[in-house]
């Protein structure tokens, strides 16, 4: 598994205010997306066309107005089929408004395998090279 | 390493330049990344060009690293304007 990735920022308006712009299909698709369709529970259908990207997963928890987790994939793709990956969004208060954190995980390998096997094999031939 | 090659095609002496290491090795570990498909070898003549396969380096975790921070701040500028409208 590659690490994580792990994005956040600071909004000035409460959870509850910010909360309706991760589960009302509106909202949302005012900040991601080109289409959507979600059905925020448990179990839901969580479907974002991001331009000609088509995303789907599912709703795994949806708890207002701190936290909601999605899985996330791309029917067709291989590396990162439908519902592959999991989106979790945590909301927190702050004094000045609310803390937004999202961590992806679960992403794909893909090559960064072999990236590091290269620079494993430079490390060895830098070894053998020092003790010539 | 790939770094240097990410932009723009460089000979094997010129990626040399930029290790503390014999230009030999340097040309065993572009071989390597060869091998393993990140980078794309060209000859010239007797010179070997070296650049960074666009594909490399994780298409899908790239797209996702300049999608979320994009969307989060989309979001709070929409959250923020639509809290100074109602206000």
């Amino acid at each position: 598994m590659t690490p994580d990735l792990v994005v956040t920022t600071t909004i000035g308006a409460t959870p509850e205010e910010v909360f309706p712009y991760l589960v009302q299909p509106d909202l949302l698709l005012r900040w991601m997306g080109t289409w959507v369709d979600i059905d925020p529970q448990p179990g839901g259908t969580f479907a974002v066309d991001l331009g000609e990207t088509q995303v789907r997963g599912t709703y795994v928890e949806v708890d207002p107005p701190h936290r909601v987790v999605f899985t996330w994939g791309i029917p067709g793709n291989e590396q990162m089929p439908a519902g592959s990956s999991t989106v979790e969004i945590v909301l927190r208060p702050e004094d000045d408004g609310t803390a937004v954190e999202l961590t992806h995980r679960d992403l794909p390998v893909e090559r960064l395998a072999d990236h590091e096997k290269g620079w494993k094999n430079l490390l060895g031939i830098l070894d053998s090279e020092l003790r010539d | 390493m790939l770094r240097l090659v990410r932009n723009q095609e460089l000979a094997a002496g010129q990626i040399a330049a930029h290790f503390p290491i014999t230009q030999q090795a340097v040309s065993q570990h572009l071989r390597v990344l060869e091998r393993s498909g990140l980078v794309a070898e060209r000859r010239e003549g007797t010179r070997r060009l070296y650049l960074l396969r666009p594909d490399a380096l994780g298409p899908v975790r790239a797209l996702l690293e300049d999608l979320w921070p994009d969307a989060l701040d989309r979001l709070k500028h929409i959250v923020e304007e639509d809290k100074r409208r109602r206000s």
